[in-house]
């Protein structure tokens, strides 16, 4: 195990490590100093050595932020990861400055298609928060509630007060620091076992140490994460290799990076492990103007927000914002205010009322929804909105390539509007391709008409309208960030479709959408995020839907080849237990009437057990206590009890008290909206008991007239559940009942067949309707 | 002893056990018996003598310690000896010390059980060396109670005079510089409340019935007020947008991290049991699951990350505390051993479902959907366990 101490006592001579936080203004500083200073041969940068040979992509004139994308698919996994930079990046500062001094600039890190880069979706995501412990005994010591408090805390704020080599000295210690407890953490389960951390360091220390004997009298100067330096520096100095590794072999189906245009939004939304610096705008204005201006600007920034808003901010609030964050500073020993001294100025002089959300900040949150609007402002001005370009000469992402070869091999160019029948092979490929195009927001493409998967009756046809649209090209590149495929990006689209929340309507349009596109594989997060918006739903009715729908395409669906699809079984399974909780927390109220689409969820959750619960793992034990328990509830919908009670004998749970619970069920008022739930569910079981019909007739012979006209209603309501063979069957069983033979179809038909009757019934519904309109009772 | 003032987010709370605090020179009062629980600034009197001279900061003028000591004497300090007192973001002591500063009060405000009460005696102890300057707000809180009152016998004899005059914290906190605390402000009524306006805008305190200098009561360097409130309480009074402005909101969350919180119950419901006889301590394990539970009740969402229902009950560490004494009485006076999973369930209808249906029917659910999956004995019997809440 190298101790700190250690690694320091064993410099080479021509060789200087600065070791960085990604994204630090301060460590951008640090390498400017440095490049200057030493007029270094080479500079070598941890960053994607696949694009050494395109180093000049970089240096065309982007407007910035900007990232590199590399994108990998192998089999049915496809995944990304981002190389982001920023002008105030030390691997930007390092990459612009080392070339401008003449310095041979490298990326040396490993390319992101590598296995160890197989979780990682930010290559310049803090290594150390990977290891809390460390870092929480640290922030523990110096009071502070995070790592980001803590760097600003170290490095930030008073690295224009600085000297450079004091602050090397410390960030040094502090990395050591770091990563001698880590190692610690990490020599007891596996040592054998090489972590990515430390294939990667491998890879890098071999660039180094081919520089140093390339160049052995002059300086060479390597940027990296701190946490990778103490490795760095023990790994360079044994290592004999005098050649430039080879490039690593890609490891994957295929694999592609290109610089794509970056946004200081995106650069923020790196959440848990991924996560960097945060509020790109706010180090941006550090990085140009110091500490001091930049809380001065950013202050107005947030106040100018807020106001556009409508929200109050007195000059007393500013003057109280202002106070308070230089009294919070001086509290904490800064200098000058630091973010967070910022950002708690604002929040303890703006907001008057208690916050339902914790202070993002002071936990590396991302806004969690019902967080106060003022804080969602504070964040928002921080994080920026800042949008990098591309130079025009940047090579085109293979996205637009990709979109304009299927458009070619699908004879979709040129054309006006087409037709496709989704039964044919040929064509249902290039309806995959127009919905891509479509979920990408690629604009031209619009579907006129064709199959909806949350219909019942579908057609298996389709039409499109195309048109050229100006900023066609535009949306593309745009796109290409997503992936370099069409279908990769819209894959990566439908995901964060997904993650961004909006609820069961998004969702389930996403999930659609994924039908249509013919993309099956979408990624564990995606799923968790669906299966977490069809959890949160809060209305039985919708979900019912939403579960049946995807329930049938689950089981049947070979048009858009979405049987057995693992993302519809997901769903299936947090709607159903979604579906239990809502039904049983809100089974409506005894006086209620039917409500046929609450019916229809509970029949929903049924056909899920039936059909799905092997399969997919469903608890059907505990759905039936959750029925049985509605079944017997006075306080339940009779709708419900009855369709909970059908839940069971369906299922084959309780069958033999039948009789008994139908003789229960209900004054004449709520014994029709019983039968609808029961029929709904367990009609079969009904017309294959005996004694069912036996029991209904005894229970509506007893009704007075009134009761009867009461009841009418809804007993003609439930037995419309009955197909008309079927109804037919229960005629002529009740014609039994009373010994009369006769012709049951007759008898179901009534005197429906008879004109006059009919025409006079019509007139008669009419008058009713013109007199309540009139009385205003009907609008 | 209440929960009230064995947990909450308290770090170590010494007054919970009289063999035990840091502070050993906490004697016997006159008469020879211990009170129940001493003031803060008693109970961590030498850690306040020994921040008091180290101190070298700069002190806002009337405050007993620097901005900084005070921040360590809460926070604590490991090597000076100092405890830590309080668990949470650093950053919120930072603010309320800094509002503290200046002109504006402080205003604590979460849900039940977050351990205000305690940050906002811990603040005043460490500002003003004083806790005790203390306004319960309840319905009958009246001014008198706040301001001043009379002693009647004299006001008749004598007249209106300094005399006569009774004074109550904010009239003491005003003339002696020292923070004043408000319990539960907003359970006062709207009109009580506001005479606070003048007292923290001006720092005057207007006294009609005296004449000359006496009728005006200037405020003294280090007077500030210190008041908390319920959000639950939101319903019962509101504040007054005038009031609101003149305090500056500190929003107390409930422990964000598992480890501490369930080190924090641990450690309290240990000291419970044996004030209560129990020998044997709570085991680890159910434990876990207790507090596991309590946490994903509360905020709504599981460790996997399924959204799932909040109970409208208030789930706090206190309530987690109480339940983990429950369970460890349970086990031990009915069998003998250290509670189970079982004695959750039936202590969690009565503590956290209390009388509502509605969080019976969600901790049902809760029980059946989420124990089920868990790995781990105790939550294959508390899952088992599900047929004991009542209806």
């Amino acid at each position: 195990m190298t101790s700190p101490e250690k690694v320091s006592e064993q410099p080479i001579g021509n060789l200087t490590v600065i070791g960085v936080r990604h994204h630090s203004p301060a460590c951008a500083g640090l390498v400017r100093e440095a490049i200057e200073r030493l007029r270094p041969a080479h500079v070598l940068i941890e960053g994607p050595s696949d694009m050494n040979d395109r180093i000049g992509e970089f240096l065309l004139g982007h407007e910035l932020p900007v990232a590199v994308f590399t994108s990998v698919r192998d089999g049915m996994t496809a995944r990304g990861s981002w190389s982001p930079f920023c002008e105030y990046s030390p691997e930007w500062v390092a990459l612009t400055d080392g070339t401008r001094a003449g310095a041979e600039v490298r990326f040396i890190d490993l390319p992101a298609w590598d296995p160890a880069f197989l979780t990682l979706t930010n290559r310049y995501a803090d290594a150390e928060l990977r290891f809390t412990q460390v870092v929480a005994d640290l922030c523990r010591q110096f009071g502070m509630d995070n790592l980001d408090s803590l760097w600003d805390h170290l490095a930030e704020i008073e690295a224009s007060d600085t000297p450079a080599a004091e602050l090397t000295e410390r960030l040094n210690t502090y990395f050591d620091l770091v990563r001698t407890a880590s190692d610690a953490d990490r020599a007891e389960p596996a040592p054998d076992e090489p972590t990515s951390d430390e294939i990667r360091e491998r890879y890098m220390a071999r660039w180094i140490s081919a520089a140093l004997r390339q160049s052995p009298d002059r300086p060479v100067l390597v940027v990296c994460g701190g946490f990778h330096r103490p490795a760095l520096l023990r790994l360079a100095a044994s290592y004999p290799y005098a050649e430039w590794p080879t490039p690593t072999p890609i490891d994957a189906e295929s694999a592609v990076s290109y610089l794509v245009p970056y946004s200081f939004k995106r650069l923020d939304a790196f959440d848990g492990y991924q996560s960097g610096m945060p509020s790109p705008e706010y180090y941006q204005r550090l990085w140009d103007l110091g500490p001091r201006a930049a809380a001065t600007a950013l202050t107005e920034e947030v106040v100018q927000r807020l106001r556009k808003r409508k929200q109050r901010v007195s000059t007393a609030d500013l003057i109280a914002a202002r106070v308070t964050g230089e009294g919070l500073a001086a509290v904490r020993g800064h200098r000058h205010p630091a973010r967070a001294d910022l950002l708690d100025g604002l929040v303890s002089a703006l907001v008057e009322e208690a916050l339902d959300q914790p202070l993002p900040w002071t936990g590396r949150r991302a806004l969690a929804p019902g967080t106060h609007p003022a804080v969602v402002e504070m964040v928002a001005a921080l994080s920026g909105d800042q949008v990098g370009r591309l130079h025009a000469d940047t090579p085109l992402p293979p996205l637009v390539h990709d979109a304009e070869a299927e458009l070619e091999r699908h004879g979709l160019t040129g054309q006006n509007s087409v037709t496709l029948d989704l039964t044919v092979a040929d064509e249902r490929d290039a309806s995959r391709l127009l919905h891509r195009l479509r979920v990408l927001r690629i604009p031209g493409y619009d579907r006129v008409s064709g199959p909806d998967p949350a219909a019942e009756d579908s057609t298996f046809t389709e039409e499109w309208r195309i048109t050229a649209e100006q900023d066609r090209l535009a949306a593309l590149i745009e796109a290409g960030g997503y992936g370099p495929t069409v279908e990769l990006a819209a894959t990566a689209r439908l995901g964060e479709h997904v993650r961004s929340g909006g609820g069961l309507e998004v969702s389930a349009r996403a999930l659609f959408d994924a039908v249509l596109c013919g993309i099956e594989d979408l990624s564990a997060e995606v799923l968790t995020a669906l299966a977490m918006s069809v959890g949160g739903g809060k209305e039985v009715e919708p979900l019912g839907e939403v579960l049946a729908a995807v329930l049938g395409l689950w089981r049947h669906d070979r048009l858009l080849d979405a049987q057995q699809s693992a993302t519809l079984g997901t769903v299936i399974v947090v709607a159903v237990d979604r579906l239990l909780w809502l039904v049983e927390s809100a089974p409506g109220s005894p006086g209620s009437p039917a409500q046929p689409r609450r019916i229809a969820a509970v029949r929903a959750v049924r056909d899920a057990m039936r059909h799905a619960a092997s399969r997919l793992g469903l608890d059907p034990v505990r759905a039936l206590e959750v029925m049985a328990r509605i079944a017997d509830n006075a306080e339940a919908g009779a709708d419900m009890r009855g369709a909970a009670f059908g839940f069971g004998w369906s299922l084959g749970s309780p069958s033999s008290d039948a009789e008994r619970t139908i003789r229960a069920a209900g004054t004449p008022a709520s014994l029709g909206d019983w039968l609808s739930g029961l029929f709904a569910l367990a009609r079969e079981q009904c017309l294959q008991e005996a004694s069912v019909l036996p029991v209904l007739n005894d229970l509506v012979t007893a009704m007075t007239d009134r009761d009867v006209l009461v009841a009418l209603p809804a007993l003609r309501q439930a037995f419309a559940y009955f197909p008309p063979r079927e109804r037919e069957t229960i005629a002529g069983q009740v014609l039994r009942l009373y010994g009369v033979e006769g012709s049951a179809r007759s008898l179901v038909r009534g005197g429906a067949d008879d004109p006059i009757a009919l025409a006079r019934g019509r007139e008669l519904d009419s008058h009713v309707q013109a007199v309540l309109e009139r009385e205003g009772l009907l609008r | 002893m209440t929960a009230k003032h064995t947990a909450g987010t308290a770090a170590t709370d010494p007054a919970a056990s009289p063999d035990r605090g840091p502070d050993s020179d906490r004697g016997p009062d006159s008469d020879g018996k211990r009170v129940q629980r001493p003031a803060a600034e008693v109970r961590y009197a030498a850690e306040l003598a020994r921040l008091r001279a180290d101190d070298q900061g700069e002190r806002p003028p009337g405050w007993g310690l620097s901005l900084r000591a005070a921040r360590r004497f809460i926070l604590g300090d490991e090597q000076a000896g100092i405890s830590r007192k309080f668990v949470g973001d650093p950053s919120l002591i930072d603010r309320a010390l800094v509002s503290l500063a200046t002109s504006r009060g402080l205003m604590l405000v979460g849900e039940p059980g977050t351990a205000k009460s305690l940050l906002s005696e811990l603040l005043a102890a460490a500002v003003s060396g004083d806790s005790t300057l203390t306004i319960q707000g309840g319905a009958a809180t009246t001014e008198d109670q706040i301001k001043y009152s009379w002693n009647y016998a004299l006001l008749v004899a004598e007249g209106p005079s300094t005399k006569s005059l009774v004074p109550a914290p904010l009239y003491r906190g005003m003339t002696e510089g020292r923070v004043v605390r408000f319990e539960e402000i907003t359970r006062c009524p709207l009109e009580v409340q506001d005479c606070l306006l003048s007292p923290l805008s001006d720092r005057v305190l207007a006294v009609p019935e005296l004449s000359g200098e006496d009728a005006l009561v200037f405020a003294r360097e280090g007077f500030n007020v210190i008041a908390t409130a319920n959000t639950r309480d939101r319903g019962v009074n509101e504040m007054s947008a005038a009031l609101k402005r003149r305090f500056n909101f500190e929003t107390v969350f409930a422990i964000t991290d598992f480890a501490t919180e369930l080190a924090l119950v641990e450690q309290e419901a240990t000291h419970l049991l044996q004030g209560s006889g129990v020998t044997v301590p709570p085991r680890r394990d159910v434990l876990e699951v207790l507090v596991t539970a309590f946490r994903e009740l509360r905020d709504g969402k599981t460790d996997r990350g399924d959204a799932m229902e909040r109970l409208s009950s208030v789930m706090s560490t206190a309530e987690a505390v109480a339940v983990a004494h429950a369970v460890g009485l349970r086990g031990w006076f009915l069998r003998g051993d250290a509670g189970t999973a079982a004695d959750i369930v039936e202590c969690l209808a009565g503590t956290a479902a209390k009388d509502n249906s509605e969080d019976l029917a969600k901790l049902r659910t809760y029980l059946e959907q989420h124990a089920q999956r868990r790995k781990g004995d105790q939550w294959q019997e508390l899952y088992d366990s599900r047929h004991r809440l009542p209806g």
